[in-house]
C-alpha cells in the first residue's frame, strides 16, 4: 500500500481497513490481522497501527476479544451506516473536485448522468 | 510519560571547535525517531555523546534515569561500524565476539535476524556488499535487549531491497518499550515508519516534531524537512 505523504497515516489505515470491511474483503466477525502483521504488511510502525485500530474500536467497527485479537463487528446497522458515510464522503469529494475545475453542480449532474448511460 | 532519554544543555567541543551547542532533547519510550541533518551537522557526534563514547561534554545526558556513562552504555545499543574487525573475519566469529562482550546479546535472536536478512554465517566481511554489511550491523544491534537503539545512517549507499529489509526489521524487532534513534540525511523513504523527527542544524536541535502532526497540517514530512533549508536560501 502506498500512502499519501500529506495525510496522517493512521487516517489512511483507517480508510483502508474500512474499505476492506465495506467491500467484504474483511467480513463481519472475521478476525483482522495482528498489529505486528499489519505493521509489516503496510511498513508503518506499530504505534501508528494501534492509533488507527483504537479509533476503530472506539467507533465500534472493531471489537476486541481479550487475548485473541480484533474482530470486525457483526452490527449490521453500524456497517450500513459506515457505508453510507463513505458514500457521502465520496460524493462530496467528487462534487468538490468538479467545482475546483469550474463545473457547476448542475453540469456535474448532467455529466454524470451521461457518463453512466 | 517518563522520558527515556533526557538531554539538558549539552555542549560539545573538539579541538576548541564547537560541534554541538546547547542541545536539549527528550525522547519517550516506544518511539521510532529519525535524527536528520546535513552531512557534518553533528548527528554522529550526538549519538557518540549519548552512547558515552564521546566524553568531556558539558550538560547532562540521562538514559532511563541514569546519567553515568557505564550505566548508559549497558542500556543502549549503538550500531558498530565493524571497522575493528579484520576483513577476513566471518560473521559467526563476529557473533562469538558479541556474545562475550555483551551479556544481553541473544544468540537465538541473532539467528532469527540473520535468517530474516538472508545472511550466511560463513561469509567473510570482505565478501559482503554495502547492503549486506548494513544488514549485519542492524542484526547485531537488535540482538541485544536495551532501552535505546542508536542506528547511525543504516540506509546510506544501499539499494532499495536492502533498505526495505532493514525498515522491516526495525518495525518487527523493536521491543515495544524501546526507542530507536536512526540518523539519515533523507527522510522520504523512511517517513512512513517514523513517529517523530529531530532535526540538527546550526549545531543544535532545530526542530523536534511528530510526523503525524506534520501530516495533519497537510504537509509531507519531506516537504517540512526541505522547507527548513529552503527558507534559509531565500
Amino acid at each position: 500500500m502506498n500512502f499519501k505523504d500529506s495525510l496522517p497515516i493512521y487516517i489512511q489505515i483507517k480508510e483502508y481497513l474500512c474499505r476492506q470491511i465495506i467491500t467484504g474483503k474483511l467480513e463481519p466477525n472475521q478476525m483482522i490481522p495482528s498489529v505486528r502483521n499489519l505493521a509489516k504488511q503496510l511498513t508503518v510502525n506499530v504505534n501508528t497501527i494501534q492509533k488507527a485500530l483504537r479509533q476503530m474500536i472506539n467507533s465500534g467497527l472493531l471489537v476486541t476479544k481479550r487475548g485473541e485479537g480484533n474482530y470486525v463487528t457483526s452490527d449490521k446497522k453500524l456497517l450500513e451506516k459506515i457505508k453510507r458515510d463513505m458514500i457521502v464522503a465520496e460524493q462530496r469529494k467528487f462534487v468538490q473536485n468538479m467545482k475546483s475545475i469550474g463545473i457547476t453542480p448542475k453540469q456535474t449532474h448532467l455529466i454524470l448522468a451521461n457518463h453512466l448511460k | 510519560m517518563d522520558n527515556l532519554l533526557e538531554i539538558r544543555d549539552l555542549t560539545y567541543k573538539k579541538n576548541l571547535k564547537t560541534i554541538l551547542n546547547n542541545i536539549n532533547l527528550n525522547l519517550q519510550p516506544g518511539k521510532i525517531v529519525a535524527l536528520l541533518g546535513e552531512n557534518g551537522a553533528g548527528k554522529t557526534t550526538l549519538m557518540r555523546v549519548i552512547s558515552g563514547m564521546a566524553k568531556n561534554y558539558r550538560g547532562t545526558v540521562k538514559l532511563s534515569g541514569e546519567s553515568k556513562e557505564a550505566q548508559r552504555k549497558a542500556r543502549l545499543s549503538f550500531t558498530d561500524s565493524l571497522t575493528g574487525f579484520n576483513n577476513s573475519t566471518k560473521i559467526k566469529d563476529i557473533v562469538k565476539f558479541y556474545e562475550i562482550i555483551y551479556q544481553d546479546f541473544d544468540g537465538k535472536q541473532f539467528e532469527q535476524l540473520r535468517q530474516f536478512m538472508k545472511l550466511d554465517s560463513e561469509m567473510r566481511l570482505s565478501e559482503m556488499s554495502k547492503g549486506m554489511r548494513e544488514k549485519l550491523i542492524i542484526a547485531l544491534a537488535f540482538s541485544r535487549k536495551v532501552d535505546l537503539y542508536l542506528l547511525d545512517e543504516p540506509f546510506s549507499g544501499i539499494d532499495a531491497m536492502a533498505r526495505k529489509k532493514i525498515i522491516n526489521s526495525i518495525i518487527l524487532w523493536k521491543p515495544e518499550k524501546s526507542t530507536i534513534l536512526v540518523s539519515d540525511h533523507f527522510v522520504n523513504e523512511i517517513a512512513s515508519m517514523l513517529d517523530e523527527i529531530v532535526i540538527i542544524k546550526d549545531k543544535t536541535i532545530y526542530a523536534h516534531k511528530s510526523t503525524e502532526e506534520i501530516r495533519e497540517h497537510h504537509k509531507s514530512v519531506e516537504d517540512y524537512y526541505e522547507g527548513l533549508y529552503d527558507a534559509e536560501d531565500e
